[in-house]
């Protein structure tokens, strides 16, 4: 999967471009309105991500160039803005997600996967984890032939650990996935342990749930 | 009480008090003038009499009698002169009783003694006092209508003037103040008045309320600023970190260490994020196009955060039971309203605590209710409870301090009351008060 990544704050486009080759894409930035439309111009790609605020041009301009010689890209915007007419226009415009900075990395990552599920119809099948199997379509966990009943949160708290394998996401970026950037008065969440702990015990009433770690001072991860 | 009341009342009851004074002395200043009068009139007539006297001598009355009396025809008044003992000396005027013809009647009879050829005369001149106060009433009585009258036509007249006199302070006030809600966008033109005194009032009302907006306006636009750009060096300072977290050589200790930082950035991030939120909703840069039920709205807030319900085992009533819409409203803009209200709920509940909400409607009012089982805000803290990064106490769970200051800026932008009470070891609950569009009442101005 290609991305490019139009960003003039070269240290974040950096950033981004390091977190998203570990999950094997492959990145591509522009760091202007010039730059980023030469590219588009030049190469084909599967996601285009565009900050909104660059120095030389409009985002919204670039979307809608991009979109005739990329067509069939998925276009996240990303923008430190975060006005409400911002996302409606973007949307509007054919942009198929929209990420206020700051973000989490993970949640870029989840949202392109979004995309794909969508876009793409990436076909995929029962995800295996331990002795369950997972839906992510449906968003059904199974225990051979049996369905397991989740809530919403608890599904969406696994379903993000599991795009994530392997890697340890903190509870700040698994409360914000759940919750949103949600503006809440609260800086010590630590409502994703309770979820943890009932995801685990809904769980282990079929099957060991040893691939579910909690690593300590950190976070959750799941081990594959 | 309103001035024009005030002044209605001063001016009215003043000139009654002055008319009830001047009705109760009438009688007595009547009585008063017709008995100096006839006094006086007794004067003159003696004096005539006693010129006659010189003039024409004593013999001229008595016609070689020894005493004169002479009564008009229905003896209201008479002159007696006759001759006394050399030794009486009077110069009196009294009243007193004379019998006539069988008749007994009250007179007021002047008594004079004078010497005229070695002889001591008394001459008394009377006059019925039932005449002298014949006029009394008729006097009274038409004193009192012309009274009566100028009173009342001077009461219209100060009604009238004053009423216009402070007509502009009413405009003033109704315009500038009552009608006139912060921020203060609407401009008004200056108000028409040759007083002085109001022309400095509006002129210093316009030119306050000018500043506060443009203080309002700064601070809006350094909040905005402020925030959004610490924006992008957070993002690049979490994404770093987010990196960092994930690198092969960082240790556990490393690790933890970077979580820590994260927290703490992350802290940063949510006040940031507040705060552009508030200035957000200053700008007004939310649509007011949403119907909403309350029950739905609560029911989504408490699953939103049902996980700090539970972890406090607190209750939570919701007892709605007037089943109103409410429109012309933001959806996201209440709901975060009331899920801040509903989080300092449970924030400052205590365990086991319970968490009431409920719905009234009153006359033009539909409100809803949030009410806690908490330690309740002290009565000195009640008026600050909404101002940015204020903490009352409690540090460990006092959170930004934003909370409410968000609360405050929603309802001011959806034009709602926020209500507070608290009786302190008891609780604290929060009244948000919707004004109901009274269609019939938009007319009048």
């Amino acid at each position: 999967m290609k991305v490019l990544i139009i960003e003039d704050e070269k240290t974040l486009a950096f950033e981004m471009e390091k977190f998203l080759k570990k999950a094997f894409f492959l990145c591509d930035l522009a760091h202007s309105f010039k730059q980023g439309f030469n590219k588009l111009e030049l190469n084909q790609y599967d996601y285009v991500l565009i900050d909104l605020g660059l120095p030389d041009g409009d985002g919204f301009e670039l979307l809608s160039k991009a979109k005739k010689s990329n067509p069939d890209a998925a276009y996240i915007i990303l923008t430190a803005r975060g006005k409400l007419e911002d996302r409606v226009a973007g949307l509007d415009m054919g942009a198929d997600d929209y990420l206020a900075k700051p973000f989490f990395l993970p949640e870029l990552q989840s949202r392109m996967q979004a995309i794909a599920r969508r876009k793409f119809k990436v076909a995929e099948e029962l995800i295996p984890l331990g002795n369950f199997n997972i839906d992510l379509q449906k968003r059904f966990v199974f225990f051979e032939e049996e369905l397991i009943e989740l809530s919403r949160k608890e599904f969406d708290l696994l379903s993000y650990l599991l795009l994530h394998k392997n890697r340890v996401l903190t509870r700040m970026q698994l409360s914000e996935h759940i919750w949103g950037n949600f503006v809440d008065d609260d800086y010590d969440s630590n409502y994703i342990d309770a979820h943890i702990k009932n995801i685990r015990k809904k769980l282990n009433g079929y099957a060991p749930t040893e691939w579910l770690e909690t690593v300590r001072g950190v976070g959750y991860r799941i081990k594959k | 009480m309103k001035l024009s009341t005030k002044l209605t009342l001063f001016i009215t009851g003043s000139k009654l008090a002055i008319v009830g004074l001047f009705i109760l002395l009438l009688p007595f200043l009547i009585g008063q003038i017709a008995s100096n009068y006839t006094n006086f009139s007794l004067r003159n007539q003696q004096k005539k009499v006693l010129q006659n006297i010189n003039k024409k001598g004593i013999d001229y009355y008595f016609e070689g009698d020894n005493s004169y009396g002479s009564y008009t025809m229905l003896k209201d008044e008479y002159i007696a002169l006759e001759t006394v003992a050399q030794t009486l000396k009077l110069d009196t005027i009294r009243d007193t009783k004379r019998i006539v013809e069988q008749d007994t009647i009250a007179y007021r009879v002047l008594s004079f003694t004078f010497q005229k050829n070695q002889k001591n005369y008394l001459l008394e001149i009377g006059k019925t006092t039932a005449s002298i106060n014949l006029y009394n009433d008729a006097l009274q009585r038409f004193a009192l209508y012309v009274l009566i009258i100028l009173i009342a036509l001077s009461i219209i007249i100060d009604l009238i003037f004053t009423r216009q006199l402070i007509k502009p302070l009413g405009q003033i006030i109704k315009l500038r103040l009552t009608n006139s809600r912060f921020p203060f966008k609407k401009k008004h033109g200056h108000i028409n008045t040759s007083t002085q005194d109001f022309k400095y009032l509006d002129h210093s009302l316009i030119s306050l309320m000018d500043q506060i907006n443009e203080a309002f306006e700064k601070e809006r636009e350094f909040t905005a600023n402020a925030s959004h750009e610490f924006m992008t060096p957070i993002s690049i300072l979490q994404n770093k970190m987010e990196n960092l977290l994930t690198e092969e050589s960082a240790s556990e200790a490393v690790q933890e260490h970077i979580v820590d930082m994260m927290k703490t950035l992350e802290r940063l991030k949510k006040i940031s994020r507040s705060l552009l939120l508030i200035s957000r909703i200053e700008n007004e840069q939310f649509s007011k196009q949403d119907e909403i039920e309350p029950q739905t709205l609560f029911n989504e807030i408490v699953e939103e955060i049902s996980h700090r319900l539970e972890e406090k085992n607190i209750q939570i009533n919701i007892d709605l039971s007037h089943n109103k819409r409410l429109s012309n409203i933001n959806h996201d803009l209440l709901f975060q309203l009331f899920y801040n209200l509903i989080n300092n709920a449970i924030k400052f509940n205590k365990e086991n605590g319970s968490i009431q909400i409920s719905d009234h409607l009153e006359k033009g009012y539909y409100s809803i209710q949030v009410s806690d089982s908490g330690q309740g805000i002290k009565a000195e803290d009640i008026p600050h409870v909404f101002d940015r990064f204020k903490k009352t106490g409690h540090a460990e769970n006092a959170g930004y301090g934003l909370g409410l200051a968000i609360v405050k800026s929603i309802a001011n932008y959806l034009n709602l009351t926020v209500e507070v009470h608290s009786i302190p070891g008891e609780g604290a609950s929060f009244k948000v008060i919707f004004e109901i569009e009274q269609r019939n009442n938009k007319s009048i101005t």
